[in-house]
Order: C-alpha cells, then sequence, then structure tokens
C-alpha cells in the first residue's frame, strides 16, 4: 500500500521509492531496500503499477514506475480497509478520532 | 567509481526468466547501487566508504534471486484482467461460473431442479399447445384457408352449415377465392360384403376439396372434377388407417369394388398416412374419417336453399387479404338474401380464417396454460434470482477485490450474467429430459378429442422454443444479480464482512418475493376458478339417468326402405333386445344427448306472432320411440308420453321439452296446443302437444337447454336408430353380448358407438377436466415456488438481524417478540404480493371468461380462497425462520457481530 501511495502523485524510479520510504517513515518503519524490487515486479505482474524506461536529457535511463487504474482502485480499497482496521483498533482500544 | 553493471552479474545467481527481463533487472539493481554510491560520494563519504555504503543495500543476494524469480515465474496477472478478446473473456467467466456452482452443489442443484422443472413443463406445454393450436394447419399454404360460414343471423354461436344452391352461387359470383370447396357433414355408410357389416365415418366433398388443401394421394387419385358434377359417380377414397385395417394395406386396392350401403363403388385412391381434416377427431366419438366420397353421390346434392348442410372452404386468390375475402363473401350474401328472401331469411353470411374456427375455444384454453406455465417459469427464475443474489452478498468481498484489481463493472455483471447461464444451460439439458417424461404423461391422460397420442412429440419448434425459453431463463435469473453488482459500491463490500447484506439488496429480493406472490395468486385463482367450474359442471344435471345405461348406435339393413319394413326390424330388434338377461327397456331416437349431433327446425306456434325476420322458431328436432323417456328417465311434466295409439296417426302428435313450453307458451299449459313444422304457410297438418317432458343436455353439460321437440317413431323410422338400452346391473359387462344381439337381428346390421352413457358424460367433462388438472398443477407448483422464496428471503432477514434480535432479548425481550418481528417482515411481502396479485388478477381473468361456467371472473370465493391458501403457505414458510429467531442465544448473537 505503502508503493502504491507514493506513486500516487507521480511516476517515480525505485531509488527514489526507496529514499522516500526511509525519510518518510523518518526510519521507523523497517525496510530493506532488498525487498523493494520484488514487491515493485509483483505489482507489476499484478498489473497495479507498470514500469517504463526513461531517458532524460542530461540524465541516466531509469526505470520509472506508474499507477495503473487498477492500482489506483486498489489502493483506494487497500485505503479504506486500513481506515476500517484503524478504527476497529481504536474501539478496542478505546481511543477515538473524536 | 565501480561497474556497478558487472557487481551485480558476478554477485546475482543466474534467474531462470528470459535473458531480456534479466538484463532488465540487473540494470535497475545496479542503477539503485550506483544512485546509492553518488550520493554518498555527495555527501562526503570517502570512495570505499560509499561503495561500503552501497553494497550494504544488498547483502542476500541468493534470497533476492529467489524472491524475484519467484515473482516473475509465479505471479500471474489478475485472473480476470484484461481478456486479449470478448470470446476469451466469456470463456472465462463460463469456467469460472462452473467452478463456483460446484462449490455449493446443493443450492446449485435446487436451482438447477427449480429452473428444469419450470423449462421441462413449459416445454411439454408447448408441444402440446403447438400442435393443437399455435402450428398453421397440416395443409399447403394454410394462411389462405378460409371458412365461408352461414350463421343464424340470431345465434351466431351455433355451427354454420350452408346449402348446395348457396355453394353453387358463392362459387360462381366470388371475386376473392380462388377454389369454394363443399364438405358434407359426417356421413355413416355401412360397408358389406367383405367379413362383419362395418358402420364407415365418410365424408362427401368437392372435387376441389384435396387440391384445395394440397392434398395428394398417397395410392391412385382423389376425385377428378368430372366425377363432381351433375351426375353421382360411384367412386371412393379410403383413409390409410382404413386402409391398413380393412385392406390389409394392399398396394392393388386401386380399381376394386366396395359396397356401401348396397351401391358398389370404385376405390380410386388411398390418402396419404398424415392426413386429417379439420373436424377430426369426430366431436362425441373421437373416431376417424374412413371414406370419402364425391359430392356428386350425396343423396342431398339437389336438395333446396333452405336446406343447409355443408361446410364451405375457400382458399384465397394470391395478394388477396383476409378481410377482402370476408366482404367479398358478405357481399354476395347480401345478394343472395335479395334474391331468395323465403331461403335466405334470419341468416347471415361471413367468412374466417380456418385455422380459427379449428382451434375456437381449444386455442384460448391453450394459451391459457402456456401463460400458466409462463408465469411458473418466470417464478423459478425469481428464484434462482434470489439465490444468486444470496450467494452475490457472501462473495461481496470477492468481488470487490476482484473490482479493486481493475474488473469492470460491464465485467461483474457479465460473470454474474455467466451463472445465470451456466444454470439455464444444465437446467435445460435436465429439462428435456423432464418435458419428454411429463409430455407422454399428459398424452395419456389427454382427452383424445383435445389432442391424438402420435401427434404431438418433442420436436424442432418445441427444442427450438425450450431453447429460446433457457436463454430468457438465464438473463432473467442472472439480471437482477448483475445489475445490483453494476451499481452497487463495491469498495465499501470490503469493509462489510462477508455476512452482511445492505438494504438495498433486500429491497430487491423483496420485490422477486412480492412478485412471486402475485404470480402464485394470479395462478392460484385461475386454478380455483376452473375447479369452481368443473365442479359446476359436475353439478349439472343432465336431464336423464345415466347409470346402467348405454347405447348402441345401428343402422338398418338396406332392404328396409319402406317405414312398415323398418318399423318392423325395429320391432324385432326391440323383442331379441328386451329378452336378453339383465337388460330393463329398450328404446331407440334419432339424435342421442352429448354426441355432438344435432338436427334443427322451424316451429310455427298456433297464436303466437312469428319472430321478426326468420321464418319461425328454431327448435331441435327428435324422433323418439314411447319408450324412449322412460328408458332414459327424462321426466313427463305434463300431459302423456307416446303410446301405442299414436302409431295409428303418428303425424298428429308431439312432445315438447320445458324449455320449448316456456318460450312459446309462458305461464300456459301447453298441452292441447296446436303447432306446424317448417314455414306457416305450407300446407302442412297441425300437430297437437300432447305433453311435456324435462329438459336434457343434448349439446353438452355446459351449453344453454334450447326448445325441443319429440315426434314419434313411427311418423319417420329411423334408417339409422341410436338404441338406449337400461340395464339391471353392471351395464359394461353386457355390452359385448347386447352387440351381438344387434348384429344376429338382420343381415348386414352393424352395432358400433357402443358406449355407457356414464362414459359419454366423462367425455363431455374431458377437456375441461383436463385443464383443470393442469391448472391446478401449475397452481401447485407456484405456490410450492412462492412458499421457497419467502422462505429464503425471511430467513435470510432474520439472519441479518441476529445481533439485533439478540440484543432485543439480552434487554428482556420475550421470545414472542422476536417472533412478531419475523411475521411483521413476512407479513409485509404477503400483503404487497396479494395487493398486486389481486391487480394481476383482475386484468388476467377476463382473458379466460369463456373457459368458465357460471362463475364470474371476479368470483370473490375463488380470490378470497387463492388469498387464503396463499397466505397460509406463506406464513407457514415464515414459521420456520421465526422459530430459529425464538431460539437466537444473546451472547452468541452479540459475540458474532462484535
Amino acid at each position: 500500500m505503502i508503493v502504491l501511495a507514493l506513486l500516487e502523485a507521480r511516476p517515480r524510479h525505485g531509488y527514489e521509492l526507496a529514499r522516500l520510504i526511509e525519510s518518510q517513515s523518518e526510519n521507523r518503519v523497517q525496510f530493506h531496500v532488498a525487498s523493494l524490487y520484488p514487491m515493485l515486479y509483483r505489482l507489476e505482474r499484478k498489473r497495479l503499477v507498470e514500469g517504463r524506461w526513461v531517458e532524460k536529457a542530461g540524465e541516466r535511463r531509469r526505470r520509472f514506475y506508474r499507477l495503473t487504474p487498477a492500482g489506483r482502485r486498489a489502493l483506494a480499497a487497500q485505503r479504506g480497509a486500513w481506515r476500517e482496521f484503524v478504527n476497529a483498533l481504536d474501539a478496542l482500544t478505546g481511543f477515538s478520532h473524536a | 567509481m565501480p561497474d556497478w553493471q558487472r557487481y551485480v552479474r558476478d554477485r546475482l545467481p543466474p534467474l531462470r526468466i528470459g535473458p531480456e527481463r534479466e538484463n532488465e533487472i540487473v540494470a535497475e539493481l545496479a542503477l539503485q547501487l550506483e544512485q546509492a554510491f553518488s550520493d554518498a560520494i555527495a555527501a562526503g563519504a570517502s570512495q570505499a566508504e560509499a561503495a561500503l555504503r552501497a553494497e550494504a543495500q544488498f547483502q542476500d543476494w541468493n534470497a533476492l534471486a529467489g524472491e524475484i524469480e519467484s515473482v516473475e515465474r509465479h505471479t500471474s496477472p489478475p485472473p480476470r484482467g484484461l481478456p486479449r478478446n470478448a470470446v476469451e473473456g466469456c470463456l472465462q467467466d463460463l469456467g469460472y461460473a462452473v467452478r463456483l456452482l460446484r462449490r455449493s452443489p446443493a443450492a446449485s442443484a435446487l436451482a438447477v431442479a427449480t429452473l428444469a422443472a419450470g423449462l421441462g413443463g413449459s416445454a411439454a406445454i408447448f408441444a402440446i399447445a403447438d400442435a393443437v393450436a399455435l402450428r398453421g394447419l397440416p395443409y399447403a399454404d394454410s394462411k389462405r384457408l378460409m371458412a365461408v360460414e352461414t350463421h343464424k343471423s340470431r345465434q351466431p354461436e351455433l355451427e354454420a352449415w350452408t346449402s348446395m344452391p348457396d355453394l353453387l352461387d358463392l362459387r360462381r359470383r366470388t371475386g376473392a377465392f380462388s377454389l369454394i370447396a363443399g364438405v358434407s357433414p359426417v356421413w355413416n355408410l355401412v360397408m358389406t360384403g367383405r367379413g362383419d357389416a362395418e358402420r364407415l365415418e365418410c365424408l362427401y366433398v368437392s372435387a376441389e376439396f384435396f387440391p384445395m388443401l394440397g392434398v395428394r394421394a398417397a395410392l391412385g387419385r382423389t376425385f377428378l372434377s368430372s366425377e363432381d358434377g351433375e351426375k353421382p359417380s360411384a367412386v371412393v377414397v379410403l383413409s390409410d388407417a382404413f386402409w391398413r385395417r380393412r385392406f390389409g394395406g394392399a398396394r392393388d386396392v386401386v380399381g376394386r369394388a366396395a359396397t356401401l350401403d348396397g351401391g358398389v363403388y370404385t376405390i380410386v385412391g388411398v390418402l396419404p398416412a398424415g392426413f386429417r381434416y379439420v373436424g377430426e377427431p369426430l366431436a362425441g366419438t373421437a373416431g376417424e374419417i374412413d371414406a370419402w366420397l364425391p359430392l356428386s353421390a350425396n343423396q342431398l346434392r339437389d336438395s333446396a336453399r333452405s336446406l343447409r348442410f355443408l361446410k364451405a372452404i375457400g382458399r384465397l386468390k394470391p395478394g388477396v387479404s383476409v378481410e377482402q375475402g370476408r366482404a367479398d363473401v358478405r357481399r354476395i350474401g347480401t345478394a343472395l338474401s335479395a334474391e331468395y328472401p323465403e331461403a335466405c331469411r334470419g341468416y347471415a353470411y361471413d367468412a374466417q380464417p380456418l385455422a380459427a374456427v379449428s382451434a375456437g375455444r381449444v386455442r384460448t384454453a391453450m394459451m391459457m396454460l402456456l401463460g400458466a406455465v409462463g408465469f411458473v417459469m418466470v417464478m423459478a427464475c425469481a428464484n434462482v434470482a434470489n439465490l444468486l443474489l444470496t450467494r452475490l452478498s457472501a462473495r461481496r468481498r470477492e468481488l470487490s477485490v476482484r473490482a479493486a484489481l481493475g474488473a469492470s463493472r460491464f465485467r461483474l455483471a457479465r460473470q454474474l450474467l455467466a451463472e445465470g447461464f451456466v444454470m439455464a444451460a444444465a437446467a435445460a439439458v435436465f429439462s428435456s429430459f423432464a418435458a419428454i417424461g411429463l409430455l407422454r404423461w399428459l398424452m395419456s391422460i389427454a382427452p383424445p378429442s383435445l389432442v391424438k397420442p402420435g401427434e404431438v412429440a418433442v420436436g424442432g419448434r418445441t427444442l427450438l422454443f425450450a431453447a429460446v425459453a433457457a436463454l430468457a431463463c438465464a438473463f432473467v435469473a442472472g439480471m437482477p444479480p448483475a445489475w445490483r453488482a453494476a451499481r452497487s459500491d463495491l469498495e465499501t463490500g470490503l469493509r462489510e464482512s462477508g455476512r452482511s447484506l445492505a438494504p438495498g439488496r433486500h429491497r430487491l429480493r423483496s420485490a422477486l418475493v412480492v412478485l412471486q406472490i402475485a404470480l402464485a395468486l394470479a395462478l392460484t385463482t385461475g386454478a380455483g376458478l376452473l375447479i369452481h367450474s368443473f365442479r359446476r359442471v359436475l353439478d349439472v344435471d343432465p336431464g336423464f339417468d345415466a347409470r346402467n345405461l348405454l347405447t348402441i348406435s345401428t343402422q338398418l339393413p338396406m332392404s328396409a326402405r319402406t317405414p312398415p319394413e323398418r318399423t318392423a326390424v325395429w320391432r324385432r330388434l326391440r323383442e331379441a333386445l328386451s329378452r336378453a338377461p339383465g337388460v330393463r327397456a329398450v328404446a331407440a331416437v334419432s339424435r342421442l344427448p352429448l354426441l355432438g349431433k344435432n338436427l334443427s327446425s322451424w316451429l310455427y306456434v298456433e297464436g303466437r306472432p312469428m319472430p321478426a325476420a326468420e321464418p319461425g322458431f328454431d327448435v331441435e328436432y327428435r324422433v323418439a320411440t314411447a319408450e324412449y323417456f322412460a328408458t332414459m328417465g327424462i321426466p313427463l311434466r305434463r300431459g302423456r308420453r307416446f303410446d301405442e295409439h299414436d302409431d295409428a296417426n303418428p303425424g298428429a302428435v308431439l312432445l315438447v321439452n320445458e324449455s320449448a313450453a316456456r318460450t312459446f307458451w309462458p305461464g300456459q299449459d301447453p298441452v292441447g296446443r296446436r303447432v306446424k313444422l317448417g314455414a306457416p304457410s305450407a300446407n302442412s297438418p297441425w300437430i297437437t302437444v300432447v305433453g311435456v317432458v324435462g329438459d336434457i343436455h343434448h349439446a353438452g353439460l355446459e351449453t344453454e337447454m334450447r326448445p325441443e321437440i319429440y315426434r314419434p317413431y313411427a311418423v319417420n323410422p329411423l334408417s339409422a336408430p341410436i338404441l338406449v338400452i337400461r340395464t339391471s346391473g353392471d351395464a359394461a359387462a353386457l355390452m359385448p353380448m347386447l352387440a351381438a344381439t344387434v348384429r344376429s337381428t338382420a343381415a348386414g346390421m352393424p352395432a358400433y358407438n357402443i358406449f355407457q352413457m356414464e362414459e359419454l358424460l366423462a367425455r363431455s367433462m374431458a377437456q375441461r377436466r383436463f385443464l383443470m388438472l393442469l391448472l391446478t398443477g401449475f397452481a401447485a407448483a407456484a405456490l410450492l415456488l412462492a412458499g421457497v422464496g419467502i422462505y429464503g428471503t425471511v430467513s435470510q432477514s432474520v439472519a441479518l438481524r441476529t445481533r439485533e434480535i439478540g440484543v432485543r432479548m439480552a434487554l428482556g425481550a420475550e421470545p414472542a417478540a422476536a417472533l412478531r418481528l419475523v411475521f411483521e417482515s413476512g407479513f409485509r411481502l404477503i400483503g404487497i404480493g396479494l395487493g398486486l396479485g389481486w391487480v394481476a388478477v383482475a386484468a388476467l381473468t377476463r382473458l379466460v371468461r369463456s373457459l368458465l361456467f357460471e362463475v364470474r371472473p371476479l368470483d370473490a370465493a375463488a380470490l378470497a380462497g387463492a388469498a387464503v391458501v396463499l397466505a397460509c403457505f406463506a406464513l407457514a414458510a415464515c414459521y420456520f425462520p421465526a422459530r430459529r429467531a425464538t431460539r437466537i442465544d444473546p451472547i452468541a448473537a452479540l459475540r458474532e457481530d462484535g
């Protein structure tokens, strides 16, 4: 879900994704770059993301990943489920957003 | 800077995937290392430090390779992502539907069985309806065939007959018809000279008759126009069945002679086996025509215009419409009425399609049955749709995930439709067995007057009907869930627990149940009306006592020509039969009740003004021996019966029935009054009414009584008397012996149409009984389906409200409260369903009015009765879920959803 969320705004390449995950979670999420690529390949196989080699002027050729429509829907669904889960946890533990 | 590509290549074990993809992956991983290295340098790290930092990102190369390989080799694209083409997608959907159905075999089997029963029943009924009423007549270009009719303008419901001069004039003057043929009523001729004398059912037809129908002789030929001219021609064409029975199917039969009623006829042809005239099977006896003769050979060929005894059938010229044909006949009729006012007074000329005449009331009955079976099918579909909807709610998560993975709403709807389709296809396979079995059973109980056993089979048209019906079922059953799936907010499905049910879906299910209740009410009411009608018919007093009464038709030998000779034969016959053991009384009559034959006459009543536009009062005419009334058990109301004294002057007396007494002498005693037969101006003698006898139902139990007159046997000794014999015990056991007695009275005397009168009565009700049985069967099926539907929906709502009921009970509610909760939801459905059902009944029963007897279409008892039966059934269907609701354990219920 995290990867999908990061790709929501715009296409990114693998290194950028790895950096963002590390920085945005302020290193609180245990993350291995070694697991990022297999995950990207799995999402690609499931047609939730699409990888494409892009060559920009003055830069190296990179593989950019972007969200497919199916990926966008899956993200929405997962967000919903997550929200539910969090709500349920809140209810169980006695905390509330209200 | 290190060569990161080489670095990755050296460490990453070979991947068992395509080399191109491997290169891509290697390049991407190398980029990751390169970027990390560059960033470290930029952050001020040394070359060695930066290289170490970069290398630290991937440590276990074996694990990485294994993971990548597993993803690349085993992660398949989403199952229903984007199929290459629609056919492949549909096939996928079908395969998936089959797997799903197999996952819950019991529910699937129930649904398929329901549909199969509905489809099988429909196909069987369609096969009968098609043969009886839908399929065109089995003649060439049969849509152009018209029945040309001369009706009594006052009583258009009476059978229409045309006279010989009218037929000739119609033929001469028509502009719309290419051919007009005449057909006589069924004529009984006795064949002698080949073993036992046999009475044949014959028709006299014009030479145009067979060519007009497009029928060719299977052997020899039909009639030549020269054989249907001025002079009678002694030629005969045999039916296939008669040829096989009496001539052993000998191919050299053409040219042989046959002795009919003492005359020698030459056999010129044999008709094809499949040929059947629209009048067959014959009313009353369900017999078939044995032999066909040219109209010129009929003794009435030179009769007057007032003697109407023919059926006229015409073929429209190409390009002429039915309406133009009718206008043509009416035009000629108007001209004839002006030219022959005396003979044509009281008659109207018209034409209608032959198919409509032959199907008649049976068509209405068949259409009603088809409609009923259609209702049952819609109900079966509604049940299956309900089942799919229930399953849909259980699969909501699955569908949501699939929607999330990229399946469009259309795809999901198509998937659900595919499930309906698979069920319908399975049902279609089973239904063909059901249809064949049901049809076999229906044919074994169907009255032969309605349909001949050999005529109905599951043929191409029936299969086509079944296929179309199955397809329609697939759509009707698959559409509601598909519609629901396409409309609903599937993403919320991910959040819902699998069991829960959105209120909207419940509304759809409720709507289906309401529909079922409404349809079931319509069917139950229809069945109720028919049952009611049937009971009314059973209650009809036929006017005679049918118990221990039997009848034998015979024909006096040709040697007995004069009235005294015939009277002598009759006396011999009476004595021989009276002496037979077990016989209490013997009599003879010209027309027997319920045999479907009539003869009418004009009556002039002394002192009573003539009806306008008609030459006299129309009455039924019968000749009867003195013993007839006592033997039949027909009561004498006034005066006396015939007796031996009347033989001296038989022409001077007659009896009338009660209807005639009421019609012609209202409030007066008819005994002693005088009448004339035929036109008032005729020089015919006055005849005195000597008695009034009870009414009997001659034309059928459901027809109104008509005024009748009886004349003594001696006034017109019958050449073909119908004997009625009252026995002291079981009449059936005596039949063979009595028939043999008749045959031995004189050489060449046949005995046929040997029936118990009770059998004749039962046969006259057979069509109605058949119709009632079928509709009752459909109504029972409808009740069952509605019950299943209500049960399913109420059960579901109980399951949904388990928590609510649990909470209420935890708060101290009595089980009765839970019961009320469930019954309330049931009552609401039943109430709405009954309301809609009544509206449907009000709209539909008008269509079946002609099938009812002495029962109004909106008969209160039938309406209320059907509603009560349905409500009881529905409440029983609510009972089980309700009982389950009262046993809900509050703790368990709360835990379940908590």
